[in-house]
């Protein structure tokens, strides 16, 4: 620790630490555009200038570590001046624009330079002209005359996100920053860029000219489109929320966002949102539907008693809707069912349960089934950053095709799918350990021998079971698709004395709210329910927040339910697939427009707050069970507020103490996948599946599928992809698909809920049969 | 001991860039007195013991530079700058074009001493003829065994690239001089990590002057005592120095440290052209201060053209006589810092172009008195505050210019036109 003094105060940081960090401690701001702590020091932009006694010039407080006994002086009349220079310079060929600039009111250059700048300039000559309102992809615009040539955005794309598609050109006076080849660029992370402009550079185009800071209202807020639950902060104006911010929380985030989180907030106004009541094809007011579907409650309650009735909760509800539902089920209908839309079977215990502290001490992270890139993408910064501060970090990947993108010094095990849990029981087993659970897992293997669709030796899969064995510090990134692989990480965590912590990548995101809140979590109790339903046990059976056919992974016995139900009831945002398959659809409340909690993938507990009124007829989901209770006269009282969070685990969500291992199947020696056909595995893809949004359309893959570039070679498929007809045993969908050199011969990687395309119509690891769809010319 | 000159013997021997020519005149025996007689320990403490200082400009010690590098197993490079891009400065590019060899050979005495297995010359852009040369060196050295496994038998082996740069004079400042030659944008980087210790691919570097490893030879051959004949006792041995301007024999001649400027100017270079007199020279170089004509007999070692107020520098010594306009001078000068500007940090970047602007209008009749203090104030906010050292480089001309030559700037805003009769441009349309 290093003990210095700054503006005559003391304070003690860790060595390494930068002066302009030593003095955020004590809360004095110095003005800084080009530092950011995330990406280290760069020293370009000068405005941080500070005295340090004894040394003969002003020294740059975000280059210069602090030294023991320093003296800096973060104000005075040399700093002043210093500073008031390096603003000048940055004006004399900045337009000065402020009026039409979007970042007007919340701008580090007006904010300096009405703290340390000229009242006036003493600049005569003529300014540079550059390039002004220049699109650099569909959602960010670039101003080359406002930049300050901070580099954050080319160094956070370059050296943070490892996607070089922004770069300076030109040099001196006439230096831009440029996209790459004049490409557009299409990182998923690109509108990280307008948070980390210091300046009205880089601006978000769906944001433009929609308002000033003034007439805003800003809310705390958390991503609700997958598990990471990233922190944002919600800007609203007049009832429509019209900009998200990455929110950075301090020593836990940076604030980054994806693409999807960052611009795909207009699901709440796009035009396909649900406004009315449509009850058995009838448009009506929420409050008229309420009636109809308390005669509905009724009579089943009267027939066939509360047992046949079921609630299942998904899409984006909060901890505290699910709560709701839980309650009325128990209290108003006790003996009626609830259970959660899962779209994978697998379960994690919450005892397992690792958060992302966990990934910032890895020494190796194991993706197991699929890429956090797509499913979780501000993990895989994480885990990139993670790389940078321990250039020794060993990523691995267990899955059907190759999971680990560019990561040093990566390895990959290809396995085929449902043969994932079995492989990793095989590595453990061959590690040679004397654990008695690892032992017992290897007993039921038999003879069991994985074969992989890559190279890979004997020595390596053994290696690979000691590295899980005995690292010292583990996280895996699981993708919830085997179930038994719950197994095989509570054997593994027992078999290991150093930290072992699992992260879920699956959804929906805040599964492990609801299981908080009283829903149960695991697979069985919704198959259970869609079984009894599929048979006709069920005579009402309401669906919230969740699309049953295009989340349910069995497309097909989803559909045989919801036609044997007698009155199905879907509370939501949107229609679901198939609407005339509901007796009711109800308009429904949802993200940003009721305040509560979301738990992410950590099991982290995060609040979110309300910013807008929902539109149109639509209610927040209390309001529904409030009046369907009335409707039964029953009194359903919640207290005005339940409080999810435990009084030991903090933000957490209590870990329980884990289960009993349960055995691992041997899976069955798969048939080879004949001629002409392909194994289809299922991802989770933010981008697709989820919200509408029309901002993000132009995003959304054209080419979803990913196919070998052998196979896309022997379908006839050109580097750009093309149109694939899937036939498989229970149904026949046609997707589009495009070469990608991470996938094994004989295997169709596909995102789960592409529109039209829906995968559970061909179920996962099913074998299709697989022919290209000739263009259609329009000629 | 033989008789100078020892770096430019390309003067006086013909054809010496051939090594069959160079091999001839003892080229390469102190490579193999070197390998031979020397451990690399040896050589450093030799070096050290010459007081051979960087050529390059800022005259650093090169023994203590090579002393630097950790001793931690990582392999080592030596990468020799030849992005000899400043105004006034061309003796590297004599150094590469006339004598390849002796830089080859100076190059390998210097790994052999570093313990380089790798080392580099970045070539300045524009140096085609150079490039060539140098490359055509090292694949003859090659063919000798000069260079490759196993040299001479010495169980040392070394391998050098010849890397063209693109065109930069920042590529000089030795750690953009490393990003480029990584392949990267050409910007000076973050210091510490100081290029011994994380240099080249993050690596230990020694990064040296085209001339300082071209006194390698000499100075194994003759020893360091030979080496402190010549010169002062801080700045010992020789000196290559480009004398242009308003000489009768502009050109690059080889002086012992410490000769006087008049005597490099008078003896040397022929005196200045016309019979006219001396007004200013810029002893080291465009970044350097300029020294007035009573400072003539200043003697040229970095100690005492520092204590006259200016730098030694890389040895550029431009010579401006009686008729020449310091307003013109000064514009010249820090235009060029303006295109070169690498843009990285905001004071070099906004001020040499504001200045030059201004500088540029004062030159052409169309300044006004507050541009003086203007300037002043300018300088004052790029002193010291850049991120490396082109901006302060960028300065020292018309920062002097004005201390000296203060009248001349004077008459510009308020006559609005020159007294030394400099060419006005139009006025009017400025």
């Amino acid at each position: 620790m290093i003990r210095l003094t700054i503006d005559d105060r003391e304070i003690t940081v860790p060595e390494g630490t930068m002066i302009v960090d030593a003095a955020a401690q004590l809360g004095i701001d110095v003005p800084i555009y080009c530092y950011h702590q995330a990406l280290g020091p760069l020293g370009a932009c000068r405005i941080c200038l500070v005295q340090v006694e004894k040394m003969p010039k002003l020294v740059t407080g975000c280059t210069t570590a602090v030294q023991e006994g320093m003296v800096v002086h973060t104000r005075g009349a040399a700093v002043d001046k210093g500073r008031k220079g390096v603003l000048e310079f940055l004006l004399i060929n900045h337009p000065l624009d402020c009026p039409v600039c979007d970042k007007g009111g919340e701008c580090f250059l007006q904010d300096y330079t009405f703290q340390y700048g000229a009242p006036a300039g003493r600049y005569d000559e003529p300014k540079i002209h550059k390039l002004k309102d220049a699109p650099i992809n569909d959602f960010i615009i670039i101003d080359q005359e406002r930049c300050v040539l901070c580099q954050r955005c080319v160094r956070f794309m370059g050296e943070y996100v490892g996607e070089e598609q922004l770069l300076l050109e030109g040099r001196g006076v006439d230096t831009v920053v440029a996209t790459v080849s004049h490409q557009p660029m299409d990182s998923q992370f690109s509108g990280n860029v307008i948070d980390l402009c210091p300046v009205g550079a880089l601006l978000s185009i769906p944001y433009r000219y929609k308002a000033r800071p003034w007439n805003l209202e800003r809310e705390e807020s958390v991503c609700p489109h997958c598990p990471v639950g990233c922190t944002t902060s919600v800007t609203s104006r007049e009832g429509h929320v019209i900009r998200v911010e990455g929110r950075p929380v301090a020593g836990r985030n940076w604030g980054w966002l994806c693409d999807r989180g960052r611009f795909g907030y207009d699901f709440g106004y796009v035009e396909k949102r649900l406004l009315n009541a449509l009850v058995e094809g009838r448009e009506m007011s929420a409050a008229e539907s309420t009636r109809t579907v308390g005669r509905w409650l009724d009579a089943a309650l009267t027939d066939r008693g509360p047992e046949s009735v079921a609630f299942l909760v998904g899409g984006q509800q909060t901890m505290e809707e699910a709560y709701q539902v839980a309650r009325f089920s128990q209290e108003v209908l006790p003996g009626s069912r609830t259970a959660m839309v899962r779209t994978v079977e697998g379960y994690l215990p919450s005892g397992l349960n690792g958060s992302f502290q966990d990934i910032e001490r890895a020494d190796v992270v194991v993706y197991i089934g699929g890429d956090p890139y797509d499913a979780v993408p501000v993990v895989h910064l994480k885990v990139r950053e993670r790389q940078r501060a321990n250039p020794g970090l060993k990523v691995m990947g267990v899955g059907a095709y190759e999971l680990t993108r560019d990561f040093h010094g990566a390895k990959n095990f290809t396995v085929k799918p449902q043969h994932q849990a079995a492989f990793l029981a095989y590595a453990l087993a061959q590690a040679g350990t004397k654990s008695q659970a690892v032992e017992h897992l290897a007993s039921q293997l038999g003879t069991y021998v994985p074969s992989l669709l890559n190279p890979v030796t004997p020595e390596e899969i053994q290696a690979l079971g000691r590295t899980l064995l005995e690292s010292e510090h583990l996280v895996l990134l699981w993708d919830g698709k085997e179930p038994e692989m719950e197994s095989v990480l509570l054997a593994l965590r027992a078999a290991r004395e150093d930290a072992t912590e699992v992260l879920p990548t699956f959804g929906p995101s805040n599964w492990r709210g609801w299981e908080r809140a009283g829903i149960p979590a695991h697979f069985a109790s919704l198959q259970t329910i869609i079984d009894d339903a599929a048979q006709g046990k069920i005579s009402v059976l309401f669906v919230v927040g969740a699309d049953l056919l295009r989340d349910y992974p069995d497309r097909e016995q989803a559909r045989r339910a919801l036609e044997r139900v007698d009155h199905v009831v879907q509370v939501g945002l949107f229609l679901p697939e198939e609407v005339q398959l509901y007796h009711a659809v109800v308009p429904g409340a949802g993200w940003s427009e009721v305040y509560g909690t979301y738990t992410n993938m950590e099991g982290r507990m995060q609040v979110a707050m309300a910013t807008v009124q929902p539109p149109g007829q639509a209610r927040p989901l209390r309001t529904y069970l409030n009046s369907w209770a009335h409707a039964l006269k029953k009194s359903f009282v919640l207290e005005s507020e339940w409080d999810p969070f435990d009084d030991d685990s903090g933000d957490f969500v209590p870990r329980e103490s884990l289960p009993e291992l349960r055995p691992v199947t041997v899976p069955e020696p798969s048939p080879g996948t004949p001629p002409g056909s392909l194994r289809v595995v299922g991802f989770s893809l933010v981008m697709e599946g989820g919200m509408p949004s029309e901002i993000l359309a132009p995003r959304v893959p054209r080419f979803p599928g990913r196919i070998s570039p052998q196979d896309a070679a022997r379908l006839g498929f050109s580097e750009q992809g093309g149109e694939l007809q899937l036939e498989g045993t229970m149904g026949k969908i046609s997707v589009m698909v495009a070469p990608d050199r991470r996938i094994p011969d004989g295997i169709l990687a596909l995102p789960y809920g592409i529109h039209g395309s829906p995968l559970n119509q061909l179920g996962e690891g099913a074998s299709v049969k697989a022919v290209r769809l000739e263009e259609v010319s329009l000629g | 001991m033989s008789q100078g000159p020892y770096l430019l013997r390309n003067q006086v021997i013909a054809d010496i860039d051939q090594i069959d020519v160079y091999e001839a005149n003892q080229g390469y025996q102190p490579l193999r007195k070197a390998l031979k007689e020397y451990d690399p320990k040896a050589l450093v403490e030799m070096v050290k013991a010459s007081g051979l200082r960087g050529r390059g400009g800022a005259g650093f010690p090169t023994g203590m530079k090579w002393s630097f590098l950790p001793n931690d197993g990582r392999p080592r490079y030596l990468v020799v700058n030849s992005d000899e891009a400043e105004p006034g400065t061309f003796k590297d590019r004599e150094l590469i074009e006339k004598n390849p060899h002796q830089l080859i050979e100076g190059m390998i005495i210097s790994s052999y001493a570093t313990g380089a297995r790798e080392a580099y010359v970045y070539c300045r852009g524009e140096f085609l003829y150079g490039a060539a040369q140098l490359k055509r060196a090292v694949a003859e050295a090659y063919q000798h065994g000069y260079l490759g496994e196993n040299i001479l038998d010495s169980g040392f082996s070394l391998d050098i690239k010849v890397y063209r740069g693109a065109g930069a004079y920042i590529c000089g400042e030795e750690s953009a001089l490393l990003e480029s030659l990584e392949g990267k944008r050409g910007n000076p980087r973050l210091k510490p990590p100081f290029p011994a210790v994380a240099g080249l691919y993050g690596m230990p570097t020694v990064v040296n002057n085209v001339e300082t490893i071209c006194n390698l030879p000499p100075l194994v051959e003759n020893g360091p005592e030979w080496y402190r004949t010549m010169g002062t006792e801080k700045s010992p041995g020789l000196k290559v120095m480009s004398v242009s301007g308003h000489v009768n024999r502009p050109g690059n001649y080889e002086i012992p440290l410490s000769t006087p400027l008049r005597s490099l100017i008078e003896d040397y270079a022929g005196g200045i052209k016309g019979g006219r007199q001396v007004k200013a020279i810029i002893p080291g170089g465009s970044s350097v201060p300029v020294l007035t004509a009573d400072k003539l007999d200043t003697p040229v070692d970095y100690e005492a053209i520092l204590a006259a107020g200016s730098m030694l520098g890389s040895g550029g010594c431009i010579v401006i006589d009686d008729q020449t306009c310091m307003v013109a001078v000064s514009a010249r000068l820090v235009r060029f810092y303006r295109e070169e500007s690498c843009g990285k940090c905001t004071p070099c970047r906004e001020g040499t172009f504001w200045m030059t602007d201004v500088l540029e209008r004062m030159e052409a009749g169309a300044g006004n008195p507050r541009d003086l203090d203007l300037i002043r104030d300018m300088a004052d906010n790029i002193a010291g505050k850049c991120f490396c050292p082109l901006g302060d480089a960028s300065l020292g001309v018309v920062v002097s210019a004005m201390k000296y030559f203060e009248d001349e700037f004077e008459a510009h805003v308020t006559e609005h036109s020159c007294p030394m009769g400099a060419r006005l441009y139009d006025t009017v349309n400025h």
